[in-house]
């Protein structure tokens, strides 16, 4: 029988993350009797927020079949662009200006040279990413750069909102929800879908593919540079060395959060999932005790249990085999 | 008074390099027919059903479309005009459920204030009524992802969408392709429909028994050079498969007994 509902079935791929999510919750919360409090989640979304805004955008372009290992050192090329040009004299606007063409142009780059030079985006953007890492060492000869002037920039970027929550956690929801209506609501959504879900049928369907992905690399670079401008915001200053390997750690998030890595497959609200989860293994290491280096460890292990969840989910729930 | 062709194809080349894939092709297609573009592997029929979609670039010569002369740069041009293909495998997106798919380019939009967002609910009630359409293929909802459906299924798709966006020339390049005797009857029986309702199809194939029940006229192609066209009641199956295989035909007369070279 036909389902006459016209309701859409939604087995969303966020589903696996979740439930990861919510046993890990279970677990540090028998371990510490901190877990569950206020001050730890606003701890634990502080931290989420910066990467977890750079993992909705690289969900968005690995759904649309490409990868992008630079959105590290753009973040770091932001907050140190952005100090340096506060410390110059440069008003608020126009430094946060600065950041978003650097970033504009970086997702130019990374996106004419996958698809116009068809280069693969994963070795386009370590390219990208080494040249940037070299540039701003050399730019800066390794010193971090401070800011102590009075521009209201900084505390609109991440300043301290309700208590110790600092208001990137509010940007990160505004993210949260443009994504998600984006992806799911809108034609650009579904052209996303189809590019990585199968590039050449999409392009038969009348879908512009390669337009599609040079648009990811830009919306990708900057809220990677918005991003760098959150750490900024919440240091008061920034590092050359800051934010590497965010770029695995977000791929590590969208993954664990249910995009398929070829493409086509995923959903934003797995992604920013899968950042909250690194997010709190993070803070409730610390609060059970465990060394600051069983971080990394857990991770990987995470990485691969989320992994796991959502093959099994993609197969008995979607019959889908990857 | 003779009728006007919908599509016609006029001294049409196209080499790969060295390799010439089509030879001077002359076709003209009419409304409400089916014509099977038959040959062996490497004949050209796939690269000449590229080529009217604008997927790939002629070297040389016309087509006309509707009277009016057409040079597709890319299948969305030609999907404007009113021309869907099917391309060889599939064209339907695995991960994609079979609403998404079936209006992939062409969804329909509601305006929400300034936003433009899919209209899901119209899409879907319209992706039932295709499904229901397509009669008995099992297909359960229309928000099922195209993964979970059979190759027949995924065919059914692909041709209810050309159905639905009532094309005058559907291209279907092997729709046949690895399916069961039962599903490539199911395809075969939705082509009928669509020729029922104004559509003019080409249907490439190498399979004869597939397209013989239900194509009007066929054209042969060898090795890039269109050496034959001819009507159904002129040939019997063998007959055609016996000039497939030897890529020549011993009856004269069948040679370009209908549309000849202009």
């Amino acid at each position: 029988m036909m389902n006459k509902k016209h309701k859409e079935i939604v087995i969303d791929p966020s589903i696996g993350i979740i439930v990861v999510f919510i046993i890990l919750v279970i677990i540090f919360s028998l371990l510490s009797s901190n877990f569950l409090t206020l001050s730890t989640w606003i701890g634990i979304l502080n931290i989420a927020s910066e990467l977890a805004t750079v993992t909705i955008v690289v969900a968005f372009l690995m759904i649309s079949g490409e990868f992008d290992l630079s959105v590290g050192a753009v973040y770091a090329m932001s907050g140190m662009l952005l100090a340096y040009s506060l410390n110059k004299g440069i008003n608020g606007v126009f430094s946060m200006l600065i950041i978003l063409v650097f970033a504009f142009i970086v997702g130019t780059v990374n996106g004419l040279i996958a698809t116009k030079v068809k280069i693969p985006s994963f070795i386009a953007t370590l390219g990208m990413m080494m040249s940037l890492r070299g540039f701003l060492l050399i730019a800066s000869g390794g010193f971090p750069i401070g800011y102590k002037g009075d521009s209201i920039l900084p505390n609109i970027l991440n300043g301290k909102c309700i208590g110790d929550l600092r208001i990137s956690t509010v940007w990160l929801l505004l993210f949260l929800i443009l994504f998600t209506i984006v992806l799911d609501k809108t034609k650009y959504g579904n052209w996303v879908y189809a590019s990585g879900g199968n590039p050449k049928i999409a392009k038969t369907m009348g879908v512009e593919v390669a337009k599609v992905k040079r648009i990811n690399f830009i919306l990708t670079a900057v809220f990677a540079a918005i991003a760098g401008g959150f750490s900024f915001g919440r240091f008061g200053m920034s590092y050359p060395t800051l934010g590497e390997g965010l770029e695995l750690e977000a791929i590590a998030s969208t993954v664990i959060g249910g995009c398929y890595m070829a493409g086509g497959y995923g959903s934003v609200l797995g992604a920013f999932f899968g950042a909250l989860t690194i997010a709190s293994l993070r803070v409730g290491l610390v609060l059970a005790g465990a060394p600051a280096y069983w971080y990394k460890a857990f991770i990987g292990i995470i990485l691969i249990i989320g992994m796991i969840v959502n093959k099994r989910v993609m197969k008995n729930l979607l019959k889908i085999e990857v | 008074m003779e009728k006007k062709p919908l599509l016609k194809i006029v001294n049409v080349s196209k080499n790969y390099g060295q390799v010439k894939a089509l030879k001077n092709i002359n076709l003209k297609i009419y409304p409400s027919e089916v014509v099977g573009l038959i040959g062996d592997n490497g004949a050209g029929k796939s690269t000449l059903i590229k080529m009217i979609m604008g997927d790939l670039q002629r070297d040389k010569g016309k087509i006309f479309f509707k009277d009016k002369e057409v040079n597709f740069s890319s299948s969305a041009e030609a999907r404007a005009l009113g021309i869907e293909t099917v391309p060889q495998g599939s064209s339907t997106i695995e991960f994609m459920d079979i609403t998404r798919n079936l209006f992939l380019g062409k969804e329909l939009i509601k305006k929400v204030g300034f936003f433009e967002l899919l209209d899901k609910k119209r899409m879907s009630e319209e992706s039932l009524k295709v499904i229901a359409n397509l009669g008995t293929t099992g297909i359960r909802s229309a928000w099922d992802k195209v993964s979970a459906l059979s190759g027949g299924q995924r065919q059914a798709v692909s041709i209810g969408r050309l159905m639905y966006f009532k094309s005058s020339l559907a291209l279907l390049d092997e729709p046949t392709l690895n399916l069961s005797v039962r599903e490539s009857e199911k395809v075969v029986s939705l082509i009928n429909n669509m020729k029922k309702a104004g559509t003019a199809v080409i249907f490439v194939t190498h399979n004869v028994y597939h397209v013989y029940p239900v194509a009007d006229r066929f054209i042969l192609l060898d090795r890039g050079e269109m050496i034959g066209i001819f009507d159904k009641k002129d040939v019997k199956p063998e007959d055609v498969i016996e000039m497939i295989r030897t890529g020549t035909i011993k009856n004269k007369k069948l040679c370009f007994s209908k549309e000849g070279v202009q």
